[in-house]
């Protein structure tokens, strides 16, 4: 303190707000004895103009140099005593100002407390402002640009207006369309403009304002900086179309055969996965609903686009159905015989009843188009490569790679050793579930589309790696896993011994084989369960399955097991074979042993262990021995091609081998698995290939997309049982070929395809792609994002209306002819479901409508406050009701607020038109005789009322958004009690918050009719303007600060500032405080460990002084 | 213990120091006295820009100085006006938490609460709660000594950070 201290204090009556509570003379006399008061006075209004001249005066005559004013709060009136230090030649900043009007009179019952605590308070003060420093307030310039956040009437009321001004404005909108609620109104009141007519001008102006750049489909995700100055990133949602393309002709729409609830019409209608919000939308273009990947498709090994498929199986488009299909699958009358389904498992229908019959509307597909004779045409070939790659092995991955490959324009052959192609799928799978005919069928469609099957050619025998890698440009092994695995048991090289695999292919081979006796099978995979029925069907008497562990841990699929199980085939669990017994040089009988079971084993299957001492014997004609199989390498290859220890050959993430050129897949490299995993990687092998062959770098593996995880809710779905297909009865099944389960009929598979939840909404079935002649549509687009720079910030972010499920009395939901307003809205417009005819669920134009006001407003239950444009609303209801049918209308109101300019003369129109008003809040909605029964306490009359009405408007209240909290965080800005964004004054600042710099426009800040609306949205493009035109802005001078010479470098602010307005100097090994980017938070002081950081006007020692003060009475 | 007010009452009137953030608790109390809602007149509001300002010295000097229990209140997790100060005063007051009661001081005498601009109702609730369980425990006399030896220490060691450096 270099010049003396002379402090004057001034203690404000603000009438009788203070005065009453506190003694102000008092509290004047005690502030005159404190240190370094000069002079202390009080006076009826220090914010006054006299009162301001007061302190003004004692600074010019008595040399006063710091004051203190005891008023209202700070954040009413300290700019204004700042000024008026500042007009007396005095720094605004030696300025103090004790709350004793907000926090002490206002608060407190008793006067004397009410004194005693603002001298405390007032001491403090004069303590702390001995210590003030003058502070010199900056200023910045403000970017003109102006962001506007929600494109409803406010949004673009204020979004015109400063673009008006000739200022660029970035308008973001959430929804696909501008318009916001207000496009969903059908008239408005009280003029009975129809909504529509008022708004598509403001909306297509907006569109097409050179300085209105519109972010529709968007959001803001990141806002920094300050006023004049914010940095903004907003997210654009990908549409699947691209906005500059779209012609909005809708050829599209008609062809897109998912179904949503649309809920631009509040769900009293459906809409196209593909869709436009309304006829008037701006932009007017369409965009696709994608919420991601159905749990049928992520889940298919090979990802098929099931969802796709059933989409247009249900709209009878079995052609393009298949044809989607096949670009994952190219054997899909195989696949809907044999796959195990697991998208069935996953399917979210088998939440609600049981899953969608996915494999069955497969088969249908393949088996329409087989009965058809003839089978679709190969896709437009694509331009050939040239180059020449040759498969080695006709199994399912060997089928997959080759056809795949073909359609990426390469010269496939395919080299089988056996007399046909197919593998396993031809010698493996006995006829009754895979007919060798359907397989024909499928290998025929793979070569018509351009590859080259050569047949008995075997590797090693007929022809070496070395010969292919001459010949073509790559080698793709799918060789399988042919060898079977023995038991090393005694008595099994024994005739009479036969392994699984070469029983099944005896039994595919000799269509004249026939058995008879005791047939024993050992093992429990899905080779044993084929052979054990293809023993029955050949004519065994006894045939038995002989499993170490129990039904639970059989690798066979559950279904062919219980197929089994019904045709006759025994099992005989917790069995191990132990020797095989000879006599006269052949297998008569297998000795066998007791199992129990053990801990889960590495495998994840529980052990199987031996029982001592319960070795018995079963007698057996044949012994078939099905206990798995293993690669079996040409001895050309052993020793030169990378095995892992389980004998598979090992490939890198693409699919190569440690050969160059040389890739393999299947269950060459799994070990044996399935049909459709099989399938998966060759058409991945084939992907790596095709990159491989021309000389590209080889893909990455391709990422499995995330599903839609959402739970369903039984509730809104119909119930609707799955289709099964018929299955041959159990005596009919003694022929190897008769097929056991039937392709299911086509009124059948159109109906089960409607049983689809359309998990992901889109199912990328393409049929948009290709009718869109603008080549518009793009399923990759990605979400993109836009940093923008701006100086000032609208929200006009809107409201939502209360859900009037919540309140159970008012039947919403339960019966379908409860409205909510905003569904009355859509119903009575033009462009709404009905073409704007009033009529209940079933069509009918109703005889009696209830409209209730107040549903959850002015309800200490739901929402306290008044909803504000309701009652008009409803007596707008009124009258269209009046003015389309010839219903009885009756209105619940508590009591009429119709405040606003020709709002009452409105009212008294509707009461002339013969609206019935019952004055007492619906109660109740019920269901009686066909009928809804509204009830009500009528309070005029004193009595119970019930009124049967056939339809009933449910006038919800008006409600904040339900992401306003995160909005608010996001834009650093509170929200009131009920949930609405803050003004910064309830009167004064109606359209500011405490951000400086960010404005409320609309119904964000609170309910309001659409005047009131685009009164306040021109005041908020007002506010912004009034920065723009300035240029700058003032910004406070209390910023934190670094004393160099006390730091030490420690670094420990450095993390804490949350504006990065600190650095380290390596130079000076000291922190460096760029005063231009801090805000004046402090906590970079309160934690500096050596009292280097400071903060202006809240320094330590002012701090010290001020507890000192406040505390000691 | 505000003397004066006890003399008045007839009854042991504590003095509680609130340091109250200018964005959030100290416009809940505003909003208090513009609903006209009445609590205790104990509590003595410190206004600071943001809770992160908030030093343990403060706290320490407001104990040693005649309060007899201190109230921290800012903004929400995640409603800070300056990102997360709020956050960084509840784990500097994780520290004072742990070290009050080793001098004997009760952990009911230092409070941090969130209280936003809306919720005038809550601050008057959480004065007239801390008030009357101060009024419980009595007046801090004993360890007031026991403070202002500490608050000495910690004004010439600087020890303030303590526990804070990872923000």
């Amino acid at each position: 303190m270099a010049a003396e201290v002379r402090t004057g204090v001034y203690v404000c009556h603000c009438g009788t707000n203070i005065a009453d509570k506190v003694d102000v003379e008092a509290v004047s006399k005690f502030a005159g004895t404190l240190p370094g008061v000069t002079v202390s006075r009080d006076y009826k209004y220090m914010c006054s103009e006299p009162g301001q001249e007061l302190i003004k005066k004692d600074i010019k005559e008595l040399g006063v140099n710091r004051v203190v004013v005891a008023s209202c709060s700070p954040r009413m009136h300290e700019p204004t005593f700042r000024r008026a230090l500042t007009s007396a030649g005095l720094n605004g900043y030696l300025f103090e100002m004790s709350n004793i009007r907000e926090q002490v009179s206002w608060v407190t019952r008793n006067p004397l407390q009410a004194t005693l605590k603002a001298k405390s308070l007032i001491s403090g003060a004069v303590r702390k402002v001995r210590y003030n420093q003058p502070l010199e307030e900056r200023y910045v310039p403000v970017n003109p640009n102006v962001l506007v956040v929600g494109g409803g009437v406010a949004g673009l009321e204020a979004a015109l207006k400063i673009a008006g001004s000739g200022n660029q404005v970035f308008l973001v909108e959430r929804e696909a369309s501008l318009g916001g609620n207000m496009a969903k109104f059908d008239k408005t009141f009280p003029t009975l403009d129809c909504a529509a007519c008022i708004l598509t001008p403001k909306m297509v102006e907006a569109g097409q304002h050179e300085n209105v750049k519109l972010l529709t489909y968007s959001e803001v995700v990141q806002v920094d900086g300050f006023i004049g100055n914010f940095q903004v990133k907003v997210r654009k949602k990908a549409r699947y179309i691209d906005i500059n393309k779209c012609t909005g002709c809708g050829d599209c729409e008609q062809v897109c055969p998912v179904n949503t609830v649309d809920s631009f019409n509040e769900g009293l209608a459906g809409r196209k996965a593909v869709y436009k919000e309304f006829p008037q939308a701006v932009p007017n273009v369409y965009q696709i609903t994608k919420t991601g990947i159905a749990p049928c498709r992520v889940t298919c090994p090979a990802g098929v686009n099931v969802q796709g498929y059933l989409a247009l199986t249900r709209q009878g488009k079995f052609g393009e159905a298949l044809a989607l299909v096949r670009e994952a699958m190219p054997i899909p009358a195989v696949c809907g015989r044999v796959c195990f389904h697991p998208c069935e498992g996953e399917c979210r229908r088998g939440e609600i009843d049981q899953p969608v019959a996915i494999s069955a509307v497969k088969r249908f597909l393949a088996d329409q188009e087989a009965n058809k004779g003839k089978t679709a045409p190969p896709a437009a070939a694509v331009a050939k490569s040239g180059r020449k790659v040759a498969v080695v092995g006709s199994g399912p991955a060997g089928l997959g790679a080759a056809y795949y490959l073909t359609k990426a324009g390469h010269e496939v052959v395919i080299l089988e050793g056996k007399a046909e192609p197919g593998g396993l799928l031809r010698y493996g799978i006995p006829e009754y579930r895979l007919p060798k005919s359907v397989l024909r069928q499928e290998i025929e469609h793979i070569v018509q589309s351009g590859v080259t099957i050569r047949t008995n050619e075997r590797l090693g025998r007929d022809f070496t790696l070395t010969n292919l890698q001459a010949e073509y440009d790559a080698v793709f092994l799918a060789l399988g896993t042919a060898r079977e695995q023995t038991l090393e048991i005694a008595g099994e090289n024994l005739p009479g011994v036969q392994g699984g695999l070469e029983f099944l292919e005896a039994a595919n081979n000799q269509p004249d084989l026939k058995l008879q006796g005791r047939v024993l099978v050992i093992g429990g995979g899905n080779a044993a369960v084929d052979a054990a029925r293809t023993a029955l069907r050949l004519g065994a008497e006894n045939v038995e399955i002989v499993y170490r562990r129990t039904r639970t841990e059989m690798p066979a699929f559950a279904e062919e097991v219980l197929e089994a199980e019904r045709e006759g085939v025994k099992f005989r669990f917790l069995t191990a074979p132990v020797r095989i017994v000879d006599q006269k040089g052949r297998a008569k009988a297998l000795e066998c042993q007791a199992r129990q079971l053990g801990e889960v084993d590495a495998g994840g299957r529980r052990q199987s262990l031996p029982v001592a001492g319960s070795n018995f014997l079963l007698a057996a004609d044949l012994i078939i021995v099905a206990a798995g199989q293993k690669v079996e390498l040409p001895a050309s290859l052993v020793g030169s091609i990378a095995v892992a220890d389980r004998g598979t050959v090992e490939v890198n993430e693409h699919f190569l081998t440690n050969i160059e050129g040389v890739f393999a897949g299947g269950d060459l490299v799994s070990g044996p698995s399935s049909m459709v995993e099989a399938i998966a990687t060759g058409k991945e092998a084939a992907r790596m290939i095709d990159a491989y062959v021309r000389g590209q770098t080889l893909p990455a593996r391709e990422n499995r997309p995330r599903p839609v995880k959402e739970s369903v809710s039984g509730e809104e779905f119909y119930k609707a049982a799955r289709h099964e297909p018929a299955h041959l009865a159990v005596e009919k099944r003694r022929s190897l070929s008769a097929e056991v389960s039937a392709t299911l009929s086509e009124v059948d598979v159109v109906d089960e395809a409607k049983r689809c939840l359309d998990c992901g909404v889109c199912s990328e079935c393409l049929e948009c792609v290709k009718v869109c002649q603008a080549q518009a549509i793009d399923h990759q687009m990605q979400d993109e994002y836009v940093d923008l720079e701006v100086g000032s910030i609208i929200l006009a972010t809107g409201f939502e209306i209360l859900d009037p499920s919540a309140g159970v009395q008012w039947g919403y939901g339960r019966f379908p002819n409860v409205l909510t307003g905003l569904q009355f809205e859509r119903l009575t417009n033009a462009s709404g479901p009905t073409s704007g005819r009033i009529v209940t669920e079933d069509g009918r134009e109703p005889q009696a409508v209830a409209i209730l006001h107040c549903i959850g407003s002015r309800d200490k239950n739901y929402k306290e406050y008044c909803s504000r444009v309701c009652c008009m609303a409803s007596l707008k209801f009124a009258h269209l009701v009046k003015d389309k049918t010839k219903a009885k209308v009756y209105e619940f109101y508590i009591d009429m607020r119709a405040y606003g300019k020709q709002y009452e003369e409105f009212y008294n129109r509707v009461q002339d038109e013969g609206v019935n008003f019952i004055r007492g809040k619906g109660a109740e909605v019920l269901e009686k005789d066909g009928h809804l029964l509204v009830r009500a306490e009528d309070t005029l009359l004193g009595a119970f009322r019930e009124i049967p009405v056939d339809m009933v408007v449910l006038n919800t209240a008006l409600t904040p958004r339900s992401d306003a909290d995160a909005v608010a965080r996001l834009f650093t800005i509170q929200r009131s009690a009920d949930g609405f964004f803050l003004e910064s004054h309830p009167k004064l600042e109606p359209v500011k918050t405490a951000t400086d710099g960010i404005y409320l426009a609309g119904t964000c800040q609170g309910p309001k009719d659409i005047p009131d609306t685009v009164a306040q949205a021109a005041g908020a493009a007002a506010e912004a303007l009034e920065k723009i035109a300035a240029g700058q802005v003032r910004v406070s001078p209390i910023t934190a600060y670094c004393l160099e010479e006390l730091c030490s470098g420690c670094k420990t602010c450095i993390p804490l500032c949350p504006y990065n307005a600190i650095t380290f100097s390596e130079e000076k090994k000291v922190a460096l405080y760029n005063e231009a980017l801090c805000k004046g938070c402090g906590t970079c002081v309160a934690s500096c460990p050596s009292g280097a950081a400071h903060m202006r006007n809240f320094e330590e020692e002012q701090m010290l002084e001020i507890i000192e003060g406040v505390c000691a009475l | 213990m505000s003397e004066l007010t006890t003399e008045f009452t007839g009854e042991y009137e504590p003095i509680i120091a609130g340091f109250l953030c200018n964005w959030c608790a100290y416009t809940a109390a505003d909003l208090a006295g513009i609903a006209r809602i009445k609590y205790p007149d104990n509590i003595r509001i410190i206004r600071v820009m943001c809770t992160g300002r908030v030093e343990p010295t403060f706290v320490l000097k407001a104990l040693s100085s005649g309060a007899d229990a201190v109230l921290v209140a800012g903004c929400h997790p995640g409603g800070c006006h300056y990102q997360e100060g709020n956050y960084k005063a509840y784990k500097r007051t994780l520290l004072l938490q742990k070290m009050l009661p080793q001098f004997g001081i009760e952990s009911e005498r230092f409070r941090l609460e969130f209280i936003a601009s809306s919720e005038g109702e809550k601050f008057a609730r959480v004065v007239g709660d801390m008030v009357a369980k101060i009024k419980e425990l009595g007046p801090l006399s004993g360890a007031r000594a026991r403070i202002a030896a500490l608050d000495g220490l910690f004004a010439q060691e600087d020890l303030a950070e303590g526990g804070t450096n990872n923000g």
